[in-house]
């Protein structure tokens, strides 16, 4: 806008027709915006089409046979709801005008799509989650060795993994963050060089080496094994994540505390480590995420279907029953995808906290 | 060291408490499960160890099979060249970088939406990701990616996987890819100073005058360590790979890092498998080395200031 100011200092006697000039610009603006994201929306249809066609199939799918049809009938609905509100959302910015748009928009699309799908939707499909035997009931005997287990067990497992992995890497990250962040020791500089070697090196590539040192061990085919070698791989990630978060707390707070007679022992618990709360959550979550969704290595390195972490059983089922039945793969992949999604929509603003020698990741 | 004071020697006791305290537990998991594999590829990579996962002798016949007696070693080197650079220069730079200009350029509710939909794939496990392709490239007419072609546009049906499979590894790691790309690339975009925008404006330059000259500068240091981290992660990640196609049909979309994992866990050959990483290995170890100089070392490095343990 500044710049249509410009020529009216050099040629004051020109008239301008402010009213219609500012018109413009924002007639302009609008427009620009509106094209860029036109183009997102585009971009990202197939990114959002594919995670919303899972959820359609698992609540519609019958054995036998997908609907295509609800899938585009919610989209005709949801679609224009989407339009609407964005225009809406460009043009006003008073909030009580947008709420009160989103809210009549979203009661219009429900009650829309109960009246065209909702006698399409069934819950048949999660029936997996009761009834242990499903893979079997379909295809009269599991192909992948012998009977499947249930889908709990898979659960607990993923469960124990992600915990105690987590677990592991919040207490060993921020020790070794803080030490490296506020200590001076012998060969400092040389040991954080080689830490970020390690960071940065992939871990993938030793997979045959850890696979055998499992082995020797006797640590292969147990949830034992498989966390601790998932917490080490990712660990320099997470110590120099606690680390930038440890740089970022104030000296004074410690030094203050030290003069009052703590040690720094004292001072790291009661003192720094409350300062970092928001690290901890980040690198907490960050890491249940990563062990939920762990699959080459798990597929690598446990092998009884009782320790089939859900990654594991979600495989096999869909390489069993792929063919027969989409409805339950499809729901089988919502349930085993919703903790992962749920904590990451709720703890987004913490994720983004992260960042590791001026990098955020 | 006999006159050392008291206060000195207890000064060194806890100096030494407090290193195994903080660091000891993470240098001993950093041993054994990062540093022993390496040391033990290393070693088994001369070794004949196959199905039995005994070790019989030490031998170079591994190295000389890489480099004389294997046809389809050189075949995948090819099908990595072409997965590592398309999927680079298509999505995990260049696309990441406008995903970066876009939603930074509209307004933030809007900007936040779309990177958090960008990030979906990378926050559900693999396996659904997977699944999700295949629902799409499905080659009969329930297939996602038919539905559009048939009904919307009117084209005939394709059968992506099979046809075209290297496309559709491509396609699939690209939108993982473009993700971390766009997360850095705005971070960066961001902390350009507010004022060199306007002082811009006010001076007459359009848009793409100011992507020209002020985003572009900023962003030089943030593409290279891209550049290089995306190259290491797509030379060793097969994960997407093995789930969607499974390498195949064939080998034909088996990528080196892939190669390696399927003659050790399919055909048992191990040794060789440790061998075919080693490079990797090697190519990792500079890599690191590389991107560490791009960091930010002098804020890493800072030395702390209390002394005392």
């Amino acid at each position: 806008m500044s710049s249509h100011a410009l020529p009216t200092a050099a040629a004051p006697r020109l008239r301008l027709d402010w009213p219609k000039l500012a018109r413009r610009a924002r007639l302009k603006r609008v427009t620009g915006r509106s094209a860029l994201l036109a183009f997102l929306l585009i971009v990202s249809l197939p990114i959002l089409l594919p995670y919303f066609w899972m959820v359609v199939i698992s609540f519609t799918a019958r054995s036998g046979g997908v609907s295509t049809q609800v899938l585009w009938t919610a989209c005709a609905v949801i679609a224009p709801a989407v339009l609407i509100y964005s225009v809406v959302h460009i043009a006003t910015p008073s909030r009580g005008l947008r709420l009160a748009t989103a809210l009549s928009l979203l009661v219009i699309a429900a009650v829309l799509l109960a009246g065209l799908v909702g006698r399409q939707l069934h819950l048949a499909n999660y029936r997996f989650l009761w009834n242990p035997n499903i893979v079997e009931e379909l295809r009269s005997k599991a192909t992948a060795g012998g009977q499947f287990p249930s889908v709990w067990i898979a659960f607990r497992n993923s469960l124990a993994l992600a915990i105690s992995q987590t677990a592991i890497i919040l207490v060993v990250a921020s020790l070794a963050g803080y030490y490296i962040s506020r200590f001076a020791f012998r060969g400092r500089e040389a040991f954080l060089q080689g830490m970020l070697v390690l960071h940065a090196f992939p871990a993938m590539t030793l997979i045959i080496p850890i696979f055998l040192i499992l082995h020797w061990i006797g640590l292969l085919d147990t949830i034992a094994g498989v966390m601790l070698v998932l917490a080490t791989i990712e660990l320099p990630f997470y110590v120099f994540v606690m680390k930038g978060f440890f740089d970022a707390v104030p000296w004074d707070i410690e030094m203050s505390a030290m003069t009052d007679g703590a040690t720094r022992r004292q001072a790291f618990r009661m003192v720094v480590l409350p300062q970092v709360r928001v690290g901890l959550i980040a690198v907490g979550v960050f890491a249940f995420i990563r062990a939920w969704e762990e699959y080459i290595f798990v597929r690598t390195m446990l092998i009884e279907n009782t320790n089939w972490v859900m990654s594991l059983y979600l495989f096999w089922v869909s390489d069993d029953i792929m063919g027969v039945d989409y409805g339950i793969v499809a729901a089988v992949s919502v349930f085993y995808v919703l903790p992962s999604l749920l904590l990451y929509v709720f703890c987004q603003r913490y994720l983004t906290q992260m960042t590791i020698g001026g990098i955020r990741g | 060291m006999r006159a050392m004071p008291d206060f000195a020697r207890a000064q060194q006791n806890r100096q030494r408490a407090n290193f195994a305290l903080f660091l000891g537990p993470a240098l001993v998991l950093l041993v054994c499960f990062f540093i022993a594999p390496v040391v033990v590829d290393l070693g088994l990579a001369f070794t004949d160890m196959g199905r039995t996962l005994a070790v019989t002798g030490f031998t170079l016949d591994n190295f000389e099979r890489m480099a004389t007696r294997d046809s389809r070693l050189l075949a995948s080197l090819g099908i990595t060249a072409i997965f590592v650079l398309s999927t680079l220069a298509v999505f995990n730079v260049t696309f990441a970088l406008l995903l970066a200009l876009v939603t930074t350029a509209v307004p933030k509710a809007f900007g936040a939406f779309f990177q958090a939909v960008w990030l979906l794939p990378r926050m559900s496990p693999s396996v659904v990701y997977a699944l999700l392709w295949a629902w799409v490239v499905d080659p009969n007419e329930r297939g996602l990616l038919n539905q559009v072609l048939v009904h919307v546009l009117g084209l005939p049906p394709v059968d992506l996987r099979s046809n075209q499979p290297l496309l559709t590894i491509i396609l699939a790691n690209g939108f993982i890819g473009a993700s971390l790309g766009m997360i850095i690339f705005t971070s960066a975009i961001r902390s350009i100073p507010e004022h060199l925008f306007h002082a811009a404006r006010a001076d007459g330059a359009g848009s793409l005058a100011i992507v020209r000259h002020i985003v572009f500068p900023a962003m030089r240091w943030p593409i290279s360590y891209m550049t290089i981290h995306q190259t290491l992660s797509l030379l060793v990640s097969f994960e997407y790979i093995l789930l969607i196609t499974g390498g195949g049909p064939f080998y034909d979309t088996t990528v080196f890092s892939l190669y390696a994992y399927r003659r050790a866990f399919e055909n048992g050959q191990y040794a060789y498998g440790a061998a075919l990483s080693l490079i990797l290995i090697v190519i990792g170890v500079i890599a690191a080395l590389g991107m560490w100089r791009l960091m930010d070392m002098r804020r890493l490095l800072q030395p702390p200031r209390i002394e005392g343990h």
